[in-house]
């Protein structure tokens, strides 16, 4: 019997008994869309956390925190750099040093703390550095701030005797710095405890650019960003190492090798390259961390929440299965008559069985279908309802391109399997039974 | 085109662990040549239709053995049988066991669909055959507009439509009128004649008995001596 044949012969069968047919399929349909929906919320979480991830770090970015060899933890030296640098696929690898005070930084009478970072300016700017305004330092004195740094500057004046801050804890329009940096000379100033007593040293700096504005909207950048030149004097003046005002050991007589980087990055080609860069620098036992390695965990975690909820949706399916069970049992009771002709005339009992599973199958891909349609309208409800009500409920903004549900096609086709296969396993035994209907007996009630 | 060997067949009653035999045919041989017209006759309960029914293959026999165009039959698996039936006979039933929900057209195109013949082939086919048994006006009618004498021509159009050597008939005439039952026997001698078909009718009526050009008569599950057996 040819296939053509075989699906008017469904047709024709289902539409004897319409209502119950839809009914079995609208189960099903609800059914596969529970099952879509419900997964749709660990593919549309992940989304959202691996595009929330993916924006905070540059994906071709690896951390390389150290070494961890027998046991033993050793940061990154200069001779480190110089082998990271010779790996195969490596752009660029940047090295930055914290101060280990927070010096005061002033200008035009205003003032503020910030955090100073020492770096390696030629290899940020291979990294890809980009820069709101202005260039990178050229000079041992020359400094790039944060996008943030002005802000904080407040006026000297009023810091001391007013109430500068607003209800966000930022200085107010009226006390904060407004004029264009770029181009001032900052004065920074660094502290050296001796003997109950603190010495300070002041170094001018200029400010020839202002780093662009962070990807995250809740962070904020007011560091400096100093050269190491910068961070040599001032652990001159302080004689520790870093410049810490506080520490008792004094570091010097270090060759160029072995001085050592608080922050290593190494940056890779493209995006291809860093597993592989990856794997060579965890082969020569570096300490490393990369958003690719972040995502394999996250796509772990998510990979293991989706099969579960896929897990629970097909139970769904499965109870949807007993109305197509009990659907098809009836059509086979109906049909034994019709059944027990075509027998008798030389159908094959394979053709019958054949006949019976595309009919469950039909039943299932009708309800897959109809059920992925509502999956999708459930799914844009979702997106657009659940942060409503959430923020209404709790008064609190959610993350800006927060998704709770997505239905990726091999979602839709995973479910679309699922629901096939239950349902034509469904249909399994009362085909089997269609086969085994005696023809005397079928023939004989139609009498 | 059909060799039966010391068929025998029995009915097993009752439930397991108390059932009881019930001998309906008892060492039955007898062969029905090409062409033939041969009708089994005998009261009810004879077991003339059990014969029918295990030369069909609907059920198996307990004993013996039933040849049907040189092929031992009595040893096919319900598919084998389900094909052989497909490909060599023709079945015309006394309630004629048509399909309700298919039209006239449609029922007698079900052989062929089963066996996979494209559209335009089993039309062609159809057409004719409902010409030949003069109900190409009710093709589209269903077997519940239909009268028991056109019902029954379906029947036997189906019967025919995939040109099968053989022909079984069970009781063909027995839901007819008697003016009906004459037109269907001249139908089936003209079959006989024309396309040399082999027809194996099972009557209890006298009139059909008549258009055999042997008779077989069965009484108690056994042949009656005198039958008309080659």
């Amino acid at each position: 019997m040819r296939w053509k044949d075989q699906f008017r012969f469904i047709r024709q069968n289902l539409k004897k008994n319409r209502v119950r047919t839809w009914m079995t399929i609208f189960a099903t349909a609800i059914g596969c869309a529970f099952l879509i929906v419900l997964a749709s919320v660990g593919y549309g979480l992940q989304k959202s956390i691996v595009k929330d991830a993916m924006e905070e770090q540059i994906v071709t970015q690896i951390n390389v925190h150290g070494i961890e060899r027998d046991e033993q933890f050793k940061p990154v030296t200069m001779k480190d750099i110089r082998y990271l640098e010779s790996v195969d696929g490596v752009r660029a690898v940047t090295r930055r040093n914290d101060l280990y005070q927070i010096p005061r930084f002033s200008v035009d009478g205003y003032r503020t703390e910030a955090s100073a970072i020492a770096t390696h300016f030629p290899s940020e700017k291979q990294s890809g550095l980009t820069l709101s305004e202005g260039r990178l330092p050229e000079k041992d004195n020359e400094v790039v701030v944060g996008y943030n740094f002005s802000s904080y500057l407040a006026s000297e004046k009023e810091l001391d005797q007013k109430d500068i801050y607003d209800e966000q804890g930022k200085i107010k329009a009226e006390y904060r710095y407004d004029s264009p940096l770029l181009g001032k000379t900052l004065a920074m100033t660094v502290d050296k405890e001796a003997e109950e007593k603190v010495e300070t040293h002041t170094i001018s700096l200029k400010v020839v650019g202002i780093l662009e504005k962070p990807t995250r909207e809740w962070f904020e950048d007011q560091n400096v960003y100093i050269t190491q030149a910068v961070l040599k004097d001032i652990e001159k003046f302080t004689g520790t190492y870093r410049g810490d005002p506080s520490a008792d050991a004094v570091k010097d007589g270090l060759n160029e090798d072995e001085q050592t980087f608080d922050q290593v990055k190494v940056y890779a080609t493209d995006l291809e390259s860093v597993t592989a860069v990856s794997n060579q620098l965890e082969e020569k036992d570096y300490a490393i961390y990369s958003v690719v390695s972040e995502m394999k965990q996250i796509n772990m975690f998510f990979t293991i929440a989706k099969a579960g909820l896929i897990l629970v949706g097909t139970i769904a399916v499965l109870i949807a299965s007993i109305g197509i069970y009990n659907t098809m049992t009836m059509a086979v009771t109906e049909r034994a008559p019709d059944i027990g002709i075509m027998k008798a005339i030389g159908a094959n009992p394979k053709t019958i069985k054949q006949i019976f599973l595309l009919e469950s199958g039909y039943i299932g891909l009708m309800g897959a279908a109809l059920g992925t349609g509502i999956a999708y309208v459930t799914s844009i409800l979702i997106n657009t309802g659940v942060p409503l009500i959430l923020s209404m409920a709790f008064e609190e903004e959610l993350p800006e391109g927060l998704q709770f549900s997505s239905i990726p096609p091999g979602l839709v086709a995973i479910s679309v399997a699922i629901c096939l296969i239950v349902t034509i396993l469904s249909g399994l035994r009362p085909a089997k039974r269609a086969t085994e209907i005696d023809v005397l007996q079928a023939m004989r009630r139609e009498i | 085109m059909i060799n039966v060997k010391k068929l025998s067949h029995q009915f097993v009653l009752g439930k397991r662990g108390n059932q009881t035999t019930l001998p309906i045919l008892q060492d039955i041989s007898f062969h029905v040549n090409k062409g033939e017209i041969v009708t089994v006759v005998g009261k009810s309960g004879s077991g003339k239709s059990t014969l029918l029914n295990l030369i069909s293959g609907f059920i198996r026999p307990t004993q013996g053995e039933i040849w049907i165009a040189d092929q031992q039959v009595s040893q096919f698996s319900e598919a084998e049988f389900a094909d052989f039936r497909l490909q060599h006979m023709g079945f015309v039933f006394q309630n004629f066991q048509l399909i309700p929900s298919m039209t006239a057209f449609q029922n007698i195109e079900l052989p062929l669909t089963l066996k996979g013949e494209p559209e335009e082939k089993r039309k062609t086919i159809v057409m004719d055959l409902l010409d030949r048994v003069g109900l190409l006006a009710y093709k589209d009618h269903y077997p519940s507009e239909l009268s028991g004498g056109q019902q029954q021509r379906v029947s036997i159009a189906r019967a025919l439509v995939l040109n099968p050597p053989l022909i079984l008939a069970d009781e063909p005439t027995g839901s007819l009128d008697s003016e009906t039952e004459a037109d269907l026997l001249e139908l089936i001698t003209q079959l006989n004649e024309e396309l040399n078909l082999t027809f194996l009718i099972i009557t209890h009526d006298d009139e059909v008995a008549k258009i055999g050009h042997r008779t077989i008569q069965i009484q108690d599950g056994k042949l009656l001596e005198g039958s008309n057996i080659q």
